[in-house]
């Protein structure tokens, strides 16, 4: 055990001591996380306040008007009001994309729907223009509104039958925590294994390249005590890259759902607690596999390569997350590394009344391969062939 | 006096790829290192493995020190098996080579006390040996300086200090003054001695006949993997023995067996 610390100490110096490295692992994944995502939801938000809305109406009701004032409520809208020898140039306009939708009602509409004549109102938008479609869509629904609300004052009630629809209140909770376990489980994945990559390759790979992993190796140290060493260093320094990461999806989650309302206090501590020893025991798995890469690899270059395979399919795994709308209840399933931690986590944010079950039998299963990689990496740091093939 | 290092009929081979055979020139697929190399170590000796590059000198050593197994044959070092007794092995032993080389993110002081702690060492006794060590090589002044910023010369004097760290009876210096000095070496070659005084065993090889002739109390011969001659040098006969000559001789005699 006191062999196992010392290495631990010294992989951990070894980047707690660079503060390049600490830059890099500990706070630049957060930071970066934190750019992206609050530059990626300000663009969003730019985008949607920038749709330009130029309406406009010709010979529009006064009925239609007092509809869309109601529907808008405080958002408001604005329309330009103009006469019919103005059409061809609006048209045009749309035409160019400076102007987004042009509505024409008929002169004598009003007396026309009382007169149970059936006026025809002309739409014009540019199909090619995102503005002009989203407005095109909008004024349809509030166009239909209107006419079922003419249909009702000019022909009674002419429908078959009516519906009267009757539900529990929207569960707020319910709705956040499953539009978060479509999305987090893959980015927290993503970010332990892209964590465990940026030092794990450098531990072993760097080390047999080189040539201090020899130095290390004719200690009278047993070859599972540096295996161990090395996966709990690097396991610790990933999973505060992971949890850097993670503060930087959390904080930069309102920025980026912009208009939802993403509120992460939803979860109690206990949560939080449930999440990162998960995330530790995931730490294990995910380092294991990168430290048998890098320990067959014969340099770092090599090693990058052969991780990179690993590294897409723990995305697949991730995206997993965003098929289903709440965890597997099969528990063997939770057996199955890195797909166990993807449908823990969506347990945990969907408030599953097993998630604790889940997690339970996904960290012994984490701790198995733990030993079963250790017991790997003994056997390739006892193997001459591997250690010192050139 | 009984052997504290006994190396008897040890073979090695390596598979060779397509490339290594390109360059050393050869259609065979395996390359024998070692071919039945017998030799014995005596405390308070300093043994000289000697011979031409390519001859198995550094494949020996590797097996020594435990870094590779030999495909047969047995090597026993204080009484402990190198191929099943490992650990025991390391603990009794202090090796250097080219080959080992030390993070150069380190301080020299950081990593003396990491090798000390993973070889077990009293964290009193490591402090005191260290001060000794670095007073010794003149490391002290850089103590505290990273082993990447540190000259070439200076940190073989680092390597040699790590590789002593637990105070082994046996050292086991492939190559002792490549790349060194001359007055670096002197230091180098002086503690040797000092070493083999105080009662130690020392394993060295080298392809420099002179410094064998000047530092080696016996010295064996190896060509193609295979121990060709052993002597003792004493004073009478270490400034008559001309190794090099021996050597040449040797040398053609094997290629003569080898066409024969």
């Amino acid at each position: 055990m006191r062999n196992i610390l010392t290495i631990f100490r010294k992989e951990w110096d070894r980047v707690i001591k660079d503060k390049r490295l600490v830059f890099s692992v500990m706070l630049l994944p957060g930071l970066m996380i934190f750019i992206l995502y609050s530059f990626i939801g300000g663009a969003i938000q730019t985008r949607v306040l920038n749709l330009e809305t130029r309406l406009a109406l010709i010979n529009e009701p006064a009925g239609f008007v007092t509809l869309v004032d109601t529907l808008t409520g405080d958002d408001g809208w604005e329309y330009q009001s103009d006469d019919a020898e103005s059409i061809s140039t609006y048209k045009l306009h749309i035409d160019s994309g400076n102007w987004e939708l042009l509505i024409i009602f008929p002169n004598d509409f009003d007396e026309a729907v009382n007169a149970k004549e059936i006026p025809e109102i002309e739409i014009y938008y540019n199909p090619n223009e995102p503005a002009s479609s989203q407005l095109y869509s909008q004024y349809l629904r509030y166009l239909s509104t209107y006419h079922q609300q003419l249909s009702l004052a000019v022909y009674g009630d002419t429908q078959a039958f009516s519906l009267t629809v009757d539900s529990l209140p929207i569960d707020e909770t319910k709705q956040t925590g499953m539009m978060v376990s479509m999305l987090l489980p893959m980015l927290v994945l993503m970010f332990l294994f892209a964590g465990a990559m940026g030092i794990g390759p450098e531990a072993i790979a760097g080390e047999k390249e080189r040539g201090t992993i020899a130095t290390l190796l004719i200690t009278p140290v047993k070859r599972s005590e540096i295996a161990m060493g090395k996966v709990l260093g690097l396991s610790v320094l990933s999973l505060i890259s992971a949890c850097s990461s993670f503060l930087g999806i959390l904080v930069s989650l309102p920025k980026l759902f912009a208009g939802e309302d993403i509120d992460m206090s939803i979860y109690s501590f206990t949560d939080y607690l449930q999440i990162l020893l998960l995330l530790f025991s995931t730490v294990f798995v995910i380092v294991g596999i990168i430290s048998i890469v890098s320990a067959y690899a014969k340099n770092m270059k090599e090693a990058g390569t052969l991780i990179l395979p690993f590294y897409l399919l723990t995305i697949l795994i991730g995206v997993t997350s965003m098929f289903g709308q709440q965890a597997a209840a099969n528990p063997w399933l939770y057996i199955i590394p890195l797909y166990n931690s993807v449908q823990t986590l969506i347990a945990i944010f969907t408030f599953d009344p097993s998630s604790w079950l889940y997690t339970v039998i996904t960290i012994l299963s984490n701790i198995a391969y733990l030993v079963l990689f250790v017991f790997i990496l003994n056997r390739m740091f006892k193997s001459e062939k591997i250690m010192f093939s050139k | 006096m009984e052997p504290i290092l006994q190396v008897n009929a040890i073979s090695k081979t390596f598979n060779l790829s397509k490339k290594q055979q390109k360059i050393e020139a050869t259609k065979d697929k395996i390359k024998v290192a070692l071919n039945r190399l017998s030799f014995n170590a005596y405390p308070r000796e300093i043994y000289g493995l000697l011979g031409p590059n390519g001859a198995g000198k550094t494949t020996a050593l590797r097996c020594i020190s435990t870094l590779i197994k030999p495909d047969s044959g047995e090597i026993t070092l204080n009484g402990f098996s190198v191929t099943s007794q490992e650990d025991e092995v390391r603990s009794e032993i202090g090796f250097l080579t080219s080959d080992l080389k030390l993070e150069e993110f380190f301080t020299p002081n950081y990593l003396f006390d990491y090798f000390s702690a993973l070889h077990g060492v009293d964290p009193e006794v490591a402090k005191s040996r260290k001060k000794l060590l670095f007073a010794k090589f003149g490391i002290d002044r850089f103590a505290e300086v990273k082993v990447g910023e540190l000259s070439t010369g200076m940190r073989q004097k680092v390597q040699i200090v790590i590789a002593l760290v637990h105070d082994p009876d046996i050292i086991v210096f492939d190559e002792p003054t490549n790349g060194l000095d001359i007055l670096t070496a002197k230091v180098v070659t002086d503690y040797l001695r000092e070493l083999r005084d105080a009662g130690k065993t020392i394993v060295v090889s080298t392809h420099i006949f002179s410094l064998a002739e000047r530092l080696c109390d016996r010295v064996g011969i190896i060509i193609d993997g295979q121990l060709m001659y052993e002597t003792q040098l004493t004073e009478t006969n270490r400034s008559e023995a001309n190794l090099e000559e021996l050597l040449f001789r040797l040398v053609e005699e094997s290629e003569a067996r080898k066409h024969a």
